[in-house]
């Protein structure tokens, strides 16, 4: 049987990356366009950008890995590939621990793999309410590029694990809606590692896709590298200015066009670094989170979470009242972390490792925060609206329903001295008293909204394409752009924006690049 | 990420806390444990190793009053009650800080090969059984997407931009 050569990412660093280690003393470098951050955004569009014939620099905070080097030391990946060691948090009550991938491919490199057009109702309603006529119609081949470059495919059944066809098991007997995931990639082989970088490959990730093909058409990629400001003349962003992590050499790089693609966190924060002001006033506000909560599901047969597929399925029943369900495989040590218990109690619990199901929810939220600035460092602050806490409560007594009818013994809760559930009758009694938003235990990978996009520069920081209103050649092109939340993972969303805004520079490149 | 070394005051009391979070069988492990809550803390902002640090000295410092001695002295039963007390007690902050030990010593604990074994995680070999299958039985899918990924497709067929910026890559000083 052939074997298959090494992919395209392995092997040698390619031509076209440059790490810390090849930055050797100060530089002033000169491109049409420079993106900072090389995302589901910035990849996208600097690929788009590159294959158009422009000289694309792409400025990556994190470091550049390749698959080879994602191993299975768990706490070694996040370390490496985590911003902060995932160790940052939205203030509020509860606060909420939110994850950002900061390495070559961006948190790309440690998603899921959830590939998901955005709903039709959301589009809709960005075309109501932030006056982007036409963005459905716009975007819908974009979608099709997308998911034609990341390979966008449901799941090899033999790949998917024990945990997920009881997720599946258990929404066919409530009778709910449960559809097979799409996600990005290429023959996914199950190793449940797509949080903490894919060792196989399979995941279709920016690092392995929309990178090598920005770097194949001619873009130069540097790692390492923290971009600190955009610099202007006037309201014109005319490049970047960044240090070298480690030894603080500074790179200027002269462009004529900014893209600033640091997710939703760190975008608002350049641009308010930068001393950019909205008209709108409305720079790093909008923060939506979709929090996220899950439950530990026991039984007695043996669920190996770790083997098999992430995600293999979504329940999609209560998509409409925005939640969201799918099982969630994680290793020992980030279970444990997430258990109250400690001592004998903890390794009881531990020990039955091999039993536990974790799955997890979405929540489309309603509430918004804030990213301020703060010494030139971003801080996100957020406050669960009691709605949606509610939302979650409800969600988690469902899907512990679901559990149990796929054959749970036991459930743990995720909001501090809740008792474990025993049967169906302890979930449907979960609902008889509220829960306080402040009690939950809350997460989330999802961070959207802080660079809104709308046609009103009163009332939006961005136009439709992405470039800023009232500042010249700076564009947003990541999940900050988002109007409102989108109800489902949003990787794809961000690729096709940034896909249909490189359309949009390409086709008005003599106005915007001369 | 920046090197980082707990002070002799940290490690002591997280030693001391071992017993108290660790399952039985991982207390042989102490050592190890709060070795790598070290290599946690050093990819964590500044900010949270600081206030960390200042909880652990101020947990330890805190069981004079009413033990008599600094928490990493007290005894086995002495030491679980008093970290039960700060985990339901008196300030959120008091109880943000038992969590955060908790937290940080449970991961800390389960990535210890031993503690792994136990639980029956062996990842190691899973993924190299399932990479091995990947590029065997779908060697040839395999290819064609990575060629896929490379191959010609631009965004607006026809359109080529000649770049403003060619010939003038920059200067290193």
């Amino acid at each position: 049987m052939a074997v298959a050569r090494p992919a395209v990412h392995e092997g040698a660093r390619p031509p076209g990356v440059f790490t810390r280690h090849d930055l050797h003393g100060d530089a002033v470098l000169d491109a049409d366009v420079v993106v900072v951050g090389s995302g589901a955004g910035g990849a996208t569009i600097a690929a788009e950008l590159a294959e158009a014939g422009l000289e694309v620099i792409v400025l990556e905070e994190g470091s550049y890995y390749q698959t080879r080097d994602f191993t299975a030391d768990t706490s070694a990946m996040v370390r490496q590939l985590y911003r902060d060691g995932g160790a940052t948090i939205a203030v509020g009550a509860p606060p909420v621990m939110y994850q950002e991938g900061r390495a070559v491919g961006g948190s790309t490199v440690i998603n899921g793999g959830m590939s998901w057009r955005t709903p039709d109702k959301v589009l809709a309603r960005w075309e109501r309410e932030a006056g982007i006529a036409g963005i459905a119609r716009e975007l819908e081949p974009c979608f099709e590029r997308v998911e034609r470059r990341i390979h966008v495919a449901p799941m090899d059944e033999a790949a998917i694990g024990t945990d997920n066809w009881l997720l599946k098991q258990g929404a066919d007997a409530k009778g709910w809606s449960v559809i097979g995931n799409l996600r990005n990639q290429s023959h996914c082989a199950g190793s449940n590692r797509c949080a903490f970088g894919c060792p196989t490959g399979a995941k279709q990730s920016a690092l392995v896709s929309y990178v090598p093909r920005a770097l194949h058409y001619g873009a130069r990629v540097y790692a390492d590298v923290r971009v600190e400001r955009v610099t202007r003349h006037g309201k014109r962003a005319t490049g970047v200015i960044g240090t070298v992590a480690g030894s603080g050499h500074r790179i200027a790089v002269r462009a004529r066009l900014v893209i600033a693609a640091c997710g939703a966190i760190h975008t608002p924060a350049l641009l308010a670094r930068s001393g950019f002001r909205s008209p709108s006033g409305r720079i790093g506000h909008n923060l939506s989170m979709h929090p996220n909560v899950k439950v530990v599901a026991i039984f007695d047969e043996s669920v190996a979470n770790w083997k098999g597929a992430h995600q293999a399925f979504q329940v999609r029943e209560f998509q409409d009242q925005g939640l969201v369900f799918a099982a969630v495989g994680m290793p020992p040590s980030i279970l444990a972390m997430s258990f109250p218990h400690r001592g004998a109690a903890l390794g009881r619990l531990m020990d039955r490792y091999d039993n536990m199901l974790l799955a997890g929810m979405l929540c489309e939220d309603t509430a918004t925060g804030r990213v301020r600035t703060i010494d030139g460092r971003p801080q996100a602050f957020y406050q669960l609206a009691e709605a949606d806490a509610a939302s979650l409560q409800r969600g988690v007594a469902l899907l512990s329903e679901l559990l149990f009818a796929a054959g749970a013994r036991r459930i743990l809760l995720p909001f501090h001295g809740a008792a474990d559930l025993q049967s169906p009758d302890d979930a449907r009694r979960l609902l008889d008293r509220p829960i306080a938003a402040r009690g939950w235990e809350v997460v989330t990978v999802h961070m959207m909204g802080t660079a809104a996009m709308g046609r009103d520069r009163s009332r939006a920081v961005t136009d439709g394409f992405g470039f800023v209103h009232d500042a010249d050649r700076l564009m947003v092109a990541d999940a900050s752009l988002f109007p409102t939340p989108i109800g489902v993972n949003p990787m794809e969303t961000i690729m096709a924006l940034a896909t249909r805004s490189a359309g949009y520079v390409i086709d008005h490149a003599r106005r915007l690049l001369s | 990420m920046t090197e980082y070394r707990h002070s002799r005051t940290t490690a002591a009391v997280l030693r001391s806390l071992v017993p108290v979070i660790c399952p039985p069988e991982a207390h042989a492990l102490a050592g190890a444990i709060v070795e790598h809550m070290a290599l946690t803390l050093g990819a964590s902002p500044l900010a949270v190793r600081a206030g960390f640090a200042a909880g652990l000295a101020t947990y330890d410092l805190g069981a004079l009053p009413r033990h008599g001695r600094r928490a990493r002295h007290l005894s086995p039963a002495a030491a679980e009650r008093y970290f039960a007390a700060w985990e339901h007690g008196p300030t959120p902050l008091h109880v943000q800080l038992a969590r955060a030990i908790n937290q940080l010593m449970s991961l800390s604990c389960y990535e210890q090969p031993a503690m792994m074994e136990r639980v029956g995680y062996r990842p190691g070999p899973w993924i190299d059984q399932v990479r091995r299958k990947r590029l065997t039985v779908f060697a040839d899918d395999v290819r064609r997407q990575e060629a896929q990924i490379l191959a010609p497709d631009p965004l607006r067929p026809g359109v080529r931009l000649r770049s403003a910026a060619r010939g003038a890559k920059g200067t290193v000083a």
